[in-house]
């Protein structure tokens, strides 16, 4: 998990990189507007002082409450489709004077070739390194003259191109855009070069304990499906080639698999205009597209995989096991049995084995969606000597969620968080681009930016109890462990769980 | 930069600073007012989402912490979050996160910021909150005793079990600086962390948490009139204390290059740490420094990872820039340095990686910049420095840290015009100048022998 993951609990930052999406669904017609919702008001109204009514202590006599909530405008998106079939979002916020530019399209780690796990991760890393009329230096110069870099990641089921320059320089940072999604070629000294660091960057990335953890985690999770597939690996390194690369872009990066979600201070009818003559003109291949990812049909096992690390101080704990995808009608639940589980700083995960017991610096809980699964996932940093105590305590806090009712104001709690963040959220432009693009990779519409606040402010403590009860219990979790491998075997040996290196 | 809770990588501090290289530029209002009792209050009013950030600095960091009391900045930092005798334990997050919104903190060099951001509708209780833990904390042992704990995972998780352990921010101003203040492990050495007592932290907090030593800066959907008065409401009873006056931070010049080489049991791929010494902080050398900080560090197009990474293949990765570690090159009030991270392959020795770098020295120091090269990177920083401003919360920080460190909120629109008069001559001389061997420090991490060295991954804290 990155940094931001750790304390995101709506998913949408995780998940543009993280990996989601699918079919682009039926073309869509030119020009709808999102409606405009008031998201706030469906929730805080009538709660103003809500928090008062907190049963475990009551809140200081003096303390002012709330004041009205303001209604929140989820961002307006005009939706179009250009000619060649390229998906184009636009979202005008005038005032701040940047454009931020993301560029999706369809096929990540899970589409890569089975011999080839994380070409993607290969792909993104060179697909600047070179166009038709550039070379990798000029193409760095040039978005840097505009204000701008360029970053492109895979996650599982798209991959993601974003620049953000200033409105000034739009259009260089455009047609720089443009020209890497539709003309980067490859050169085979970029792809010596980077084929050399990625091997020696892999090696680095296996020292540090979150790479190790996530990625045994995906394993155990996944097994053969391509959802396993989170990272290169030294075999798909040393063999790979700039043709395999050039012909995995040519098959995922085609106009009617990919969308371009502007977002900022410029003028709709003139970035519409700019995008039509430099990106509505390409041709999509006759060729398929890059296929639907089937839905995982493994049972994770409940069992302890552990990744041995000698000389670790602290033991990487990570629990996981599938769960709802953002379509299903238990997803809006789940956010919220997760806010209050462990997605909040006040989260009973958090005031736990930190604020009580002190085992740990920044435990949490997550909810992630991908197109035919979710992931439900907890993780904490333990120092060694209270690994077996930390995993009991986290049993303990997922059995308590399958078992027992939130009181109504640690739901609305926790509706009220999620539904503030959001807003909190979409306030820079990228961050909007961000949750639009993983929207998309979805199959879903804009739209549901707006509803997904919407959904969260239905949920009951009934329907909490359902969700919690079919995906917290414990004995539902794999459990994956990095450290020690002595310390983890003696300290889990209570749990009376397999307890086995990792796949 | 050590927060409360993980929510920033280092890596997003690295090339932040920006220019206004295009005429005019966009500035952000801003208005401020002093209270009576010294509290200072900026208020930046952006109508664009109904939300607000708020940024309340305090004027002391870790470079001040006392010796035999390294760390305790930022442990105290955490004490701030365990509550007061009217608002317990656990209070403030109730508030923030249940009004929508979340807080942090984070304890540098030469201040401690805590930040909120929330729906507007939680303005009057956040301020509520931030005035009730100005008056006094509850100084509970039992949660010194928990804070210790979840500080000591904080640096197990960040320092020692992790390959590097920071040794870029901790062991490399340990050997570039010779006085306590400047050298010292920020984070603390757990002998110093496990003695700290709760006397310690009430004394702390008489010293330092006084309306006096603060700037509190509000941005978003506000208005100033009214943030005004409610601040004047829940601040202004509470009285001025007088805090100890700054000592003399001056290090004694350098005057030969220092090297050192680590043992790292974690890592697999050896790294160098680079340290040059800066002018002093309110200068315009500081200034053009910033700018060369970015002109080497800042994305593909620097000069370093044109050289390094590209050019001569002898780095994987470089990053960098003037106290880059712990936010943008103007976020500090004391010695610091402009410090280079690289990471090379394990096939290559130190030398081949400072063949190529010294190179890029010799070139800047001699050449200076093309004009291409200075106008790409002032258009660069302009458009960082102004994603350090695009949302409330991190715009209420620049302000507050302007402020405090400045003395005005206006730097935060001033910084970029004067990082767009630098020209190629004073990025040549300055390169000259500080860019040199003897104003260095070196630091060249290995991977430990499989068979055991005796150091450890992270020696910066225990």
């Amino acid at each position: 998990m990155s940094g931001s993951e750790f304390r995101s609990t709506l998913p949408s930052v995780a998940a543009a990189t993280g990996g989601l999406g699918v079919n682009s669904g039926p073309s869509r017609a030119i020009i709808t507007w999102v409606k405009t919702l008031a998201i706030f008001a469906l929730l805080f109204l009538a709660v103003a002082p809500a928090t008062g009514t907190e049963k475990e202590k009551p809140l200081p006599k003096d303390l002012p409450p709330y004041g009205e909530m303001k209604p929140f405008q989820a961002p307006q998106v005009t939706v179009q489709k250009l000619a060649d079939g390229l998906t184009l979002w636009l979202v005008p916020r005038p005032g701040f004077p940047k454009v931020s530019f993301t560029l999706a399209v369809r096929g990540g780690l899970a589409a890569d070739p089975q011999d080839r796990p994380g070409l993607a991760e290969l792909l993104t890393a060179t697909i600047d390194q070179g166009t038709a009329s550039r070379n990798a230096k000029q193409i760095a110069e040039e978005l840097q003259a505009a204000g701008g870099d360029l970053s492109a990641s895979a996650g599982s089921e798209s991959i993601v191109v974003n620049t953000s320059v200033l409105s000034a320089k739009a259009e260089a940072g455009l047609a720089l855009l443009a020209d890497v999604a539709w003309n980067a070629t490859f050169p085979d000294d970029e792809v010596e070069l980077a084929k050399r660091n990625a091997a020696d960057h892999l090696q680095q990335q296996e020292a540090d304990p979150s790479f190790l953890a996530e990625r045994a985690l995906a394993h155990v999770l996944f097994g053969q499906h391509p959802y396993a597939v989170t990272s290169l690996t030294q075999d798909s390194i040393a063999k790979a080639t700039a043709q395999e690369l050039r012909s995995e872009y040519a098959r995922r990066f085609r106009p009617d698999q990919a969308i371009l979600i502007v977002v900022g201070d410029f003028d709709a009818a003139k970035m519409a205009a700019s995008t039509a003559s430099l990106l509505g003109k390409w041709t999509a291949p006759s060729t398929p597209p890059v296929p639907a990812v089937d839905k995982p049909s493994l049972v994770p096992p409940h069992a302890v995989f552990f990744v041995d690390r000698p000389d670790s101080v602290q033991t990487m704990l990570g629990l996981g096991s599938l769960g709802p995808t953002e379509s299903s009608p238990d997803y809006a639940a789940a956010q919220v049995a997760n806010a209050f589980f462990g997605g909040m700083f006040g989260s009973r995960l958090t005031l736990n084995i930190r604020e009580d017991k002190g085992y740990t610096y920044s435990p949490g809980s997550y909810v992630v969606s991908r197109r035919t699964t979710g992931i439900f996932q907890t993780w904490a940093a333990v120092r060694n000597e209270v690994t077996g105590a930390t995993l009991n305590e986290i049993d303990y806090e997922l059995n308590r969620m399958a078992t027992t009712s939130p009181s109504e104001e640690e739901l609305v709690h926790a509706q009220r968080y999620l539904v503030g963040n959001q807003a909190i959220d979409l306030q820079a432009q990228d961050s909007v681009g961000r949750s639009l693009a993983r929207l998309w990779i979805l199959g879903l519409p804009p739209e549901e930016l707006g509803r997904e606040s919407e959904r969260i402010g239905k949920v009951t403590v009934k329907d909490v109890d359902e969700t919690a009860a079919k995906y917290f219990p414990a004995a539902r979790q794999a459990v994956v462990a990095v450290g020690v491998e002595k310390v983890i075997k003696d300290q889990l040996a209570p749990f009376g769980l397999e307890v086995k290196p990792a796949p | 930069m050590k927060l409360r809770r993980l929510t920033v990588v280092l890596a997003c501090l690295l090339g932040l600073v920006g220019s206004a290289h295009a005429a005019g530029g966009w500035k952000v209002p801003a208005v401020s007012k002093r209270l009576p009792n010294g509290l200072v209050v900026v208020v930046s009013e952006d109508h664009s989402a109904p939300t607000f950030g708020l940024c309340i600095s305090y004027g002391i960091g870790f470079r001040l912490e006392p010796e035999g009391h390294s760390g305790f900045a930022h442990l105290f930092e955490h004490m701030m979050f365990e509550g007061t005798p009217v608002a317990p334990k656990g209070t403030f997050d109730r508030v923030i996160e249940g009004g929508g919104g979340s807080n942090n903190a984070d304890t540098r060099y030469d201040f401690t910021e805590y930040v909120d951001t929330a729906p507007v509708s939680a303005l009057e209780p956040v301020l509520w909150l931030e005035a009730d833990r100005l008056k006094t904390l509850d100084f509970s042992p039992a949660n010194l005793e928990n804070q210790r704990n979840v500080v000591e995972e904080e640096v197990r998780v960040n320092v020692l079990n992790q390959p590097y352990g920071l040794f870029f921010a901790i062991d490399l101003p340990g050997k570039a600086f010779d006085r306590f203040p400047n050298a010292h492990n920020f984070y603390g050495d757990f002998k110093d962390l496990d003695a700290a007592k709760i006397q310690d932290v009430e004394a702390f907090f008489k010293h330092y948490y006084a309306p006096n030593n603060a700037v509190m800066a509000i941005a978003g959907d506000v208005n100033a009139a009214e943030v005004f008065a409610k601040v004047e409401k829940y601040f202004g009873g509470i009285a001025p204390r007088p805090v100890p006056p700054k000592p003399d931070l001056t290090e004694p010049p350098q005057t030969t290059e220092r090297r050192a080489t680590e043992q790292d049991k974690l890592a697999r791929v050896p790294a160098l740490a680079i340290g040059y010494r800066m002018p002093p902080r309110h200068s315009h050398d500081a200034v053009v420094g910033a700018l060369v900080g970015e002109l080497l560090h800042n994305g593909q197009a620097s000069l370093l990872y044109q050289a390094l990474v590209k050019d001569k293949k002898v780095a994987l990765e470089v990053s960098g820039g003037v106290n880059s570690v712990f936010g943008n090159p103007f976020e500090y009030d004391g010695p610091t340095l402009l410090t280079s991270f690289i990471i090379y392959p394990p096939n290559l020795s130190e030398d081949d990686v400072l063949a190529a770098y010294d190179a890029v020295m010799r070139d800047l120091a001699t050449e200076g910049p093309s004009p291409a090269a200075l106008a790409r990177i002032s258009a660069k920083m302009q458009s960082d420095w102004y994603s350090n401003m695009e949302v409330p919360i991190d715009r209420a920080s620049l302000l507050s840290h302007a402020t405090l460190l400045d003395g005005s909120p206006e730097r935060v629109n001033e910084i970029p015009d004067e990082l767009a008069r630098v020209t190629a001559e004073e990025v040549r001389a300055f390169a000259a100048k500080y860019l040199v061997k003897t104003q260095r420090t070196i630091i060249n991490r290995v991977p430990a022998p499989a068979s055991g060295g005796n150091d450890s991954g992270g020696k910066g804290a225990r």
